[in-house]
């Protein structure tokens, strides 16, 4: 069913560029080029990998292994308005409801037989447990080979040998399932399409801060965790460089994402998955726009394609979820700082016990700086629980708050 | 019950996966923070009410000053909720010393490796947290101390499967609390003393200590009071062997080790000794169940009961595979949730009990 759906939504895609070239859009190049991902994940033909949020995409990529977070099918049937049969079976099976329900969904999706056998399996220690239980859990039910890449949590020498070391191995290994030796120059020449996209997402990231904003609430939305699938592939620039030029043309033209742009806003990790109202509310009924997502950001230097891995492992190990909370509540801080954001929305996305985990101190970290943060309690999967008119209601009194105070980009 | 406090600085810990021969080289005694006590609910203003209560009580005993000097408390990073502890606790108690060590989550040879060098961090200056340097020869000599603790530990287990220990679990419970808690580093003596375990389980209760019962094998986290398996066996269980993190698995013995460096040893005894549910080894994709169902068959168990703490992903994750293992070995199982708080397990006492009568049925 999803593959077919992917199927589809390529094909379609495709007719509509080739019938219309003009009407061509940085977002529908994006979706365009998931949905070919999402088909080569559910055809024969070259080995596939499902991993961890963390797992190095531009390598797996560069050795001929298609590759994909098992996650992303959580938030596929989200989208689809699919994820309750798979949450309700991995449930029956005995998965707890107060877990996280990306794996709940994915678990039970493989379950139902809506995900494709992986070759392998690559697990990874951040951003959460959960993660790593989920793909223990599909390697069980796949009987497929598990690999874990276990992330240290500081960028010691020990650390990033430990981390580079692993990450070598794995290159070694994966090559291996796709019927390779481990070639140097193939994976010199990803990591040069993956250094190029993170040049591109940097300028995205600097065309997102302009005031007014040039993007609007969906440009963005998932940018920064789908695009490093793409990552050392062709396709991950052409995405990266056509949402530049989109987003460069309209700051060129005077354009805004949200016309009459009036609130700005920063949004804590993961966006809502499933069809709601509340983005359209946020922009007809308050013109406020969420100018930069937390996961929407680069955070790692560019990797020496002559020796990809200890680059490699620093990117794994500086990412903000990792690491301590002070580190990623800084972070927060910066962005909301260099974005001009006059609020934070933290969704707490049910079950993530990183999210949750640090919400009161994510809050405590903006109280120094006035910026006013909302807490929803809302699940980012499962829209069984979704309360509609509860959570317009606090959106509704956040940003009359909001308006009641000076503008950060005034 | 805090012994050693007038000689030897406490060091807080909370996690089994903890150096305790490390803290005792360094002249500390290791102290275990357990989620006992009646602290005030307030960790839910630092951390969010989904998160393991294990964490979140330890938390509020930190809040409410619930606990003895500390010169400081090492954390291990074993799962999310572990690892926003420290996160959080230097914001409530901003002059404790607190230190988060990585963790591994498995025991290959260069995870080892890595692990060493966190533990040859940890060493470097024990001195700021009021300790004395280590050398190599005293960790030795702490490791020896150790292996003893984990050997008498061991002999009162074997006693308490054949049926023997006076007292029982609850007997066992108290006596592990009493040395992790400040019993270090004379625990060994202590905790061989028959003596010492005759008290303990008097203040369990002698009502609680029935000579027969259904055999029970108990695993999952947090389960520190002595009064929840004297429940156990008020209900007609007798728990022969538990794999708990605040009970076997506390003085489990080090995994044997050849390496001659004492920090690779200790590194990798820690490691490769039976782990709990956020260790995993990759090699045996849901291994946890199968070592569930080891464990239950070598104690003579005719019943398994999970106490697992709420919210704790480690667990609830493996649970799906535990539960369909152990019903493949015929085996029963009953999953109880804990929040920490004795309320939550005295309101199981229904179910346990039909537990153990269909047990008995059997
Ligand atoms: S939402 Fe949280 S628990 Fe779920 S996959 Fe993401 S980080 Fe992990
Ligand atoms: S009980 Fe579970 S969630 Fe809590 S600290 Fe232990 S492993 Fe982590």
């Amino acid at each position: 069913m999803i593959g077919e759906y992917f199927a589809g939504l390529a094909r379609d895609i495709e007719a509509k560029l080739a019938a219309e070239p003009a009407a061509s859009s940085a977002r529908k190049v994006f979706a365009l080029e998931v949905a070919r991902l999402g088909v080569r994940l559910y055809s024969p033909g070259r080995p596939v990998a499902w991993c961890g949020v963390l797992a190095p995409f531009d390598l797996l990529n560069g050795v001929g292994v298609t590759s994909c977070f098992a996650e992303f099918v959580g938030a596929m049937l989200a989208g689809m308005g699919a994820a309750t049969p798979p949450l309700e079976g991995a449930e029956q099976a005995g998965y707890a409801a107060d877990t996280c329900a990306y794996h709940r969904a994915v678990v039970g999706a493989a379950m139902q037989g809506m995900m494709p056998v992986p070759d392998f399996l690559v697990a990874t220690t951040t951003p959460c447990t959960g993660g790593l239980a989920a793909i223990e859990n599909l390697a069980r039910l796949f009987r497929r080979e598990l690999l874990v890449l276990q992330i240290p949590r500081a960028e010691t020498e020990a650390g990033v040998r430990f981390l580079a070391g692993q990450l070598e191995r794995l290159a070694r290994f994966a090559a291996g399932r796709a019927g390779t030796a481990l070639d140097a120059e193939r994976v010199a020449a990803a990591v040069e399409l993956s250094n190029l996209t993170r040049g591109l997402m940097v300028e995205i990231y600097d065309l997102a801060r302009k005031v007014p904003s040039p993007v609007g609430n969906r440009d963005l939305a998932n940018f920064g965790i789908v695009v490093p699938l793409l990552m050392g592939t062709q396709a991950g620039v052409d995405v990266a460089r056509a949402t530049r030029d989109e987003l460069a043309a309209r700051v060129g033209d005077g354009k805004s994402g949200v016309a009459g742009e009036r609130f700005r806003l920063l949004w804590v990790q993961n966006r809502i998955q499933f069809p709601n109202p509340l983005l359209k509310l946020l922009e007809d009924e308050y013109r406020a726009v969420i100018v930069v997502d937390e996961l929407n950001d680069v955070t790692w230097e560019p990797i020496d394609p002559a020796d990809p891995y200890p680059g490699m492992a620093r990117r794994a190990i500086g990412l903000p979820l990792n690491g301590p909370a002070e580190r990623r509540v800084a972070r927060l801080r910066q962005l909301a700082t260099e974005y001009r954001v006059d609020g934070v929305i933290h969704p707490c996305h049910w079950g993530c016990r990183q999210g949750t985990g640090i919400r009161g101190l994510v809050q405590r970290g903006f109280r120094e700086t006035g910026i006013p943060v909302l807490n929803l309690e809302v699940d980012c999967i499962d829209a069984r629980s979704f309360s509609e008119g509860q959570l317009r209601t606090r959106l509704e009194a956040f940003l009359e708050l909001i308006a009641g105070r000076p503008r950060a980009s005034a | 019950m805090v012994r050693g406090m007038m000689d030897r600085a406490l060091v807080g810990f909370a996690c089994v996966y903890t150096p305790l021969p490390l803290l005792d080289a360094a002249g500390f005694v290791p102290w275990r923070i357990l989620p006992v006590g009646d602290a005030p609910d307030q960790a839910g203003r630092l951390l969010h009410d989904n998160l393991c209560p294990h964490v979140k009580r330890l938390l509020d005993r930190a809040m409410a000053a619930d606990l003895p000097p500390l010169a400081g408390i090492v954390f291990m990073n074993s799962c999310d909720a572990m690892r926003r502890l420290p996160d959080a606790w230097r914001v409530a108690r901003p002059s404790d010393r607190v230190i988060l060590v990585d963790l591994p989550a498995s025991a290959a040879d260069d995870a080892v490796e890595y692990f060493a060098a966190e533990l040859r961090a940890l060493a470097v200056n024990p001195a700021d947290w009021g300790g004395t340097s280590i050398r190599d020869a005293d960790l030795e000599d702490a490791l020896r101390r150790y292996d003893g603790l984990a050997s008498s530990a061991a002999g009162l287990r074997a006693q308490l499967a054949r049926g023997e220990l006076p007292g029982g679990a609850a007997a066992l419970q108290a006596a592990i609390n009493d040395v992790t808690a400040g019993g270090w580093p004379d625990g060994a003596a202590r905790l061989a003393a028959s003596s010492f375990v005759a008290p303990a389980a008097s203040a369990a209760g002698d009502a609680a200590r029935p000579a027969s019962g259904v055999p029970v094998f108990v695993f999952g986290n947090v389960l520190p009071e002595p009064e929840a398996f004297a429940l156990f066996e008020s209900c007609g269980a007798r728990v022969v062997a538990d794999d708990v993190c605040t009970g076997s698995r506390v003085l489990a013995p080090l995994a044997p080790a050849t390496d001659a460096d004492p920090y690779v040893r200790l590194a990798r005894g820690l490691l490769g000794r039976a782990p709990c549910a956020r260790t995993i080894d990759p090699a045996h994709p849901g291994g946890a169940a199968t070592r569930v169902v080891d464990a239950a068959r070598s104690c003579g168990a005719r019943g398994v009961v999970a106490h697992v703490a709420k919210f704790c992903d480690p667990y609830l994750a493996r649970l799906p595979a535990i539960r369909e293992a152990l019903r493949e070995a015929g085996l029963p199982l009953l999953v109880l949730e804990g929040d920490c708080t004795r309320r939550s397990l005295g309101q199981q006492r229904t179910r346990i009990e039909a537990f153990v009568e269909m047990l008995e049925s059997r």
